[in-house]
C-alpha cells in the first residue's frame, strides 16, 4: 500500500516536470514570452514536491543519507539534476533551450527511479563500519552521477549545436543553444570531476564487499563476484569513463567523439545502477550471500 | 475626436525631401513646441528617422486638425517651399492613424522588414512629446498602445528573428560556435570589401588578436595598420592558420588555396580546436572537403547568402500574421479612444445634470424657509455638494474603469455598454440628444 502512495506521490512531481517539458516543446510551435514562465514555474513547483516528498521519505526511513538504496540515490540525483536545470535556466537568456534538454534527463531518472529501483538493500541493516563506509560508497557515485548527468545533457546540446551549424541551415524555431566552446568547457569540467567521484565510489564499493563478508558469515569469501552483471556493468562503466578522461588529452577525440562517449558511458552508470534489476539478472549487490553464493533469505 | 498623420517615407519621398523634412535631436523639441503654439489645442508627436518623418496630431473636439495647415507648418518651420514635398506626403486620418502607426511599431512599414531600432525611435518620438507635454490622453493611448503592439508582433510573428545581412549571419554563426571573443585570433586572408564588412561586424565582439596575410605584403600591412592587427607574410599562412581561430578568407585566387590535405595538417598542428572559417571569396579559397572535418566549420559566402535569404523569407511569413495583430489591436485602440473620449464628455454631462437638480432642489428649499440664517443656507448647500458627490462617486469609476478595459467585442463605433447603461439609469438620453436642455 505504502508503495502505491509512494508511486501516486511520485506521479505528482513526475506529472509536473512531464507538463514543464510539454511548456517548453511548444517552442516548436509558438512564439510566447509566457512559455518561459510557465516552463520555469512548472518546474519550480515539481521541484518543490519532490523536495516534500524525499523530505517526507528521509524522515519515514530515518537513514543517515538517502543513498542506501538505488531508489533514493537515483531520485536525489534527478533533484539535484533538476535544481542544476533551474538554476541555468534563470542564468541564461531565455532563449535558451535548457528544460528541454534537462527535463527529460530528469523525468526519465524519476520514472527509472520510481518504477524499476530497487528499493531495499540489505547492508543498510549491518550498522556500524559498513553502514558508514556504504553511505560514503553511495555518496560518492552519486556526486559521480550528478557531474555525468551534466556532461550527458551538455553533450547532447554540443551535438544538436554542431549539427545545426554543420547543416547550415537557420533554426526555424526558437531554440537557443550554448556555443561549441561553452558546451565544450562545461562538459570537460564536469567529466574531470566526475571520473575521481566515481572511480573511488567504485573502489569503496569493492572494499565493502570484502567487509562485509568478514562481519556477517566470519569467512572471506567474496560477496560479490567478478561475473556479477553488476561488476561487470560497472566496470564497463568505468573503462568508459576512463577512455573518456584519455580522450580528453587525445585532440583527435575532441569534439563529436568526446559527446558520443560521454552518452554512452551514460548508458553504462544508469545500466549499472538499475539495468540488472529491470532485467531481472541475478546480482549479489547489497545483499548478504552465504558461502555457497546464494542470496540469503 | 480626430487624428491625423501626415508625412514622408523611404517608398512616398526620396532621400533628399526626407533630409530636408528631418527633425534632429537639436530640432525636435522646437519643433514639438512650435507645432504646438500653432496647433493650439491639438495634441503633437514627431516621428523622425532615417526612413521617414511623422508628424502626429490629435483633436480632442470635433475639428479635424487639417492636412494644409499642417503641411505649410512643416514647410514654415523647415524654412522651405510646400512645393518640394507635397507630392510626397502621405496622410492617415483616424483610425487609419492608428493601423498606420502600429505598422511603423510593428516594422512592417520599415525598409529592412523585421529592425529592431524602429521601436526605439516610435519610444524616443513618445518621450519627446511628453517630455515638451504636447502629447495628451489622446496620444498618451496610441503611442502607449503602439509601443506594445510592437513588442507583441515580434513575440508572436519572431518578425525580428535572423540576421539578413552576410555580415550579420556570420557574426551569429561565429556567436554560435565561440562562447568568448576576446581571447581569439582572427585572421583575414585578402582584402576583399566582403571581408572587411564582415571583419568590420567580428571586430565587434572584441577579438583579442587580428592577423593579415595578403599576396601583397604592403597591402597587408595598410590593412594589419587598419584595423589594429599584425601583418603576416604570405609564406607563413600556414603559421597564420594554426594560430586562427576565425578565418575570413577574401582572396581573388582562382582555385583554393588552401586544400583538404593541407588544412588536415594545420587542425593537426592547432590539436583539433574549434576553428570557424569564413570562406567569402568567389571562387572559394578553401576545399569544401574542409568542412567535414570535426572541429571545423567551413561557411562560404552562399552559406550566408542563402542564410540570410532564407531568415528574410521567414520575416515575410509573419506578415500576414502581423497584420491580424495590428487590425485587431487598431479597432481596439481606436475603440478605446472613442469611449475615452464619449466617458469624458457623459462624466461631464453627468456632473453639470446632477449640479442642475441639486441647485433647483437647493433654490425650492430656501423659497420654501426664507427664515433660514446664512450660515445654515450653506451648510445644507456644503451638505447638498456632498451628497451628490458621494451619490455619483461609483458611477464615475465605474465609467473611467470600463473605458480603460480593452474591450475587442465591440465594434468601432457604438457606444460603450457601461456608458449606455450609466447614460440610461441617470435619465441623460441619448448620446448628442443633449438631454441638458430638458431639465
Amino acid at each position: 500500500m505504502a508503495g502505491v502512495i509512494d508511486r501516486l506521490s511520485i506521479l505528482c512531481f513526475a506529472g509536473t516536470y512531464a507538463l514543464a517539458l510539454v511548456a517548453e516543446l511548444s517552442r516548436f510551435v509558438m512564439r510566447s514570452t509566457a512559455r518561459w514562465y510557465t516552463a520555469f514555474g512548472l518546474t519550480v513547483l515539481g521541484w518543490v514536491v519532490q523536495t516534500l516528498f524525499l523530505a517526507n521519505y528521509a524522515f519515514k526511513r530515518a537513514s543517515a543519507a538517502p543513498v542506501s538504496t538505488a531508489f533514493e540515490s537515483m531520485m536525489l540525483l534527478s533533484w539535484i539534476v533538476a535544481l542544476i536545470g533551474l538554476y541555468w535556466m534563470i542564468r541564461s537568456p531565455r532563449a535558451l533551450a535548457v528544460g528541454l534538454f534537462v527535463l527529460p534527463l530528469v523525468l526519465g531518472l524519476v520514472v527509472i527511479a520510481g518504477w524499476f529501483a530497487p528499493r531495499e538493500s540489505d547492508w543498510t541493516q549491518w550498522g556500524g563500519t559498513i553502514a558508514f563506509w556504504g553511505t560514503v560508497h553511495g555518496v560518492f557515485l552519486l556526486l559521480g552521477a550528478v557531474f555525468t548527468s551534466v556532461a550527458f545533457f551538455v553533450g547532447l546540446m554540443y551535438l544538436v549545436q554542431a549539427r545545426r551549424l554543420k547543416a547550415k541551415k537557420p533554426s526555424r524555431t526558437e531554440i537557443g543553444l550554448p556555443s561549441l566552446e561553452q558546451s565544450e568547457r562545461i562538459h570537460r569540467a564536469a567529466i574531470t570531476i566526475a571520473f575521481p567521484l566515481l572511480t573511488f565510489g567504485l573502489l569503496i564499493g569493492i572494499v565493502l564487499s570484502f567487509l562485509g563478508t568478514a562481519d556477517i558469515e566470519a569467512t572471506p569469501v567474496h560477496v560479490i563476484r567478478l561475473t556479477d552483471p553488476k561488476v561487470l556493468s560497472a566496470l564497463l562503466m568505468w573503462l568508459v569513463f576512463a577512455s573518456l578522461l584519455h580522450a580528453r588529452f587525445r585532440p583527435a577525440m575532441r569534439g563529436r567523439n568526446m559527446m558520443v562517449l560521454t552518452i554512452v558511458a551514460f548508458g553504462f552508470m544508469v545500466f549499472a545502477w538499475v539495468g540488472v534489476e529491470a532485467l531481472r539478472l541475478r546480482t549479489a549487490h547489497g545483499k548478504v550471500v552465504n558461502t555457497e553464493g546464494t542470496t540469503r533469505p | 475626436m480626430r487624428l491625423l498623420a501626415i508625412g514622408v517615407d523611404h517608398r512616398s519621398a526620396p532621400a533628399s525631401v526626407r533630409e530636408a523634412l528631418a527633425f534632429d535631436q537639436g530640432k525636435l523639441g522646437p519643433a514639438l513646441e512650435f507645432f504646438s503654439r500653432a496647433l493650439e489645442d491639438q495634441e503633437v508627436a514627431i516621428l523622425s528617422t532615417c526612413n521617414r518623418v511623422e508628424l502626429y496630431l490629435a483633436s480632442p473636439g470635433e475639428s479635424d486638425p487639417l492636412t494644409s495647415t499642417a503641411s505649410d507648418l512643416l514647410a514654415q518651420f523647415h524654412g522651405i517651399d510646400p512645393c518640394v514635398f507635397a507630392n510626397h506626403l502621405v496622410t492617415y486620418h483616424d483610425q487609419g492613424v492608428v493601423g498606420h502607426l502600429f505598422r511603423v511599431a510593428s516594422s512592417i512599414e520599415s525598409l529592412v522588414l523585421g529592425e529592431g531600432q524602429i521601436l526605439g525611435q516610435v519610444r524616443d518620438a513618445y518621450q519627446a512629446s511628453t517630455e515638451r507635454k504636447t502629447a495628451g490622453v489622446i496620444l498618451h493611448t496610441l503611442f502607449q498602445s503602439a509601443l506594445r503592439v510592437g513588442k507583441l508582433v515580434r513575440e508572436r510573428t519572431g518578425m525580428d528573428q535572423g540576421r539578413l545581412s552576410v555580415a550579420s549571419v556570420a557574426l551569429d554563426v561565429a556567436r554560435g560556435v565561440f562562447d568568448s571573443f576576446t581571447d581569439k585570433t582572427v585572421l583575414v586572408l585578402g582584402a576583399g570589401k566582403m571581408g572587411e564588412l564582415t571583419l568590420e561586424r567580428l571586430r565587434t565582439m572584441s577579438p583579442g588578436r587580428i592577423l593579415v596575410v595578403n599576396r601583397d605584403p604592403n597591402r597587408a600591412i595598410e590593412a594589419a595598420a587598419r584595423w589594429n592587427g599584425q601583418a603576416m607574410p604570405f609564406d607563413q599562412l600556414d603559421a597564420a592558420l594554426t594560430a586562427a581561430d576565425v578565418v575570413v578568407s577574401t582572396t581573388a585566387a582562382t582555385e583554393p588555396i588552401v586544400t583538404y590535405n593541407r588544412y588536415v595538417r594545420v587542425q593537426k598542428a592547432r590539436r583539433n580546436r574549434l576553428a570557424l572559417i569564413l570562406d567569402i571569396a568567389v571562387p572559394r579559397d578553401f576545399d569544401p572537403a574542409i568542412g567535414d572535418l570535426d572541429q571545423v566549420m567551413l561557411y562560404h559566402v552562399d552559406d550566408l547568402r542563402s542564410q540570410a535569404e532564407s531568415n528574410l523569407l521567414e520575416r515575410r511569413k509573419g506578415i500576414e500574421p502581423a497584420l491580424a495583430i495590428i487590425d485587431r489591436e487598431a479597432a481596439a485602440c481606436y475603440n478605446r479612444l472613442v469611449h475615452q473620449r464619449d466617458a469624458g464628455l457623459l462624466l461631464q454631462e453627468l456632473g453639470l445634470h446632477a449640479d442642475r437638480i441639486r441647485e433647483r432642489e437647493l433654490a425650492a428649499l430656501f423659497a420654501a424657509q426664507p427664515d433660514l440664517s446664512p450660515t445654515a443656507r450653506e451648510a445644507i448647500s456644503r451638505m447638498a455638494i456632498r451628497l451628490q458627490n458621494q451619490f455619483l462617486h461609483h458611477p464615475r469609476a465605474a465609467v473611467r474603469s470600463a473605458v480603460e478595459e480593452p474591450h475587442h467585442d465591440h465594434p468601432t463605433g457604438h457606444p460603450h455598454p457601461v456608458l449606455t447603461f450609466v447614460r440610461h439609469i441617470f435619465g441623460l438620453g441619448d448620446r448628442g440628444s443633449n438631454s441638458l436642455k430638458r431639465l
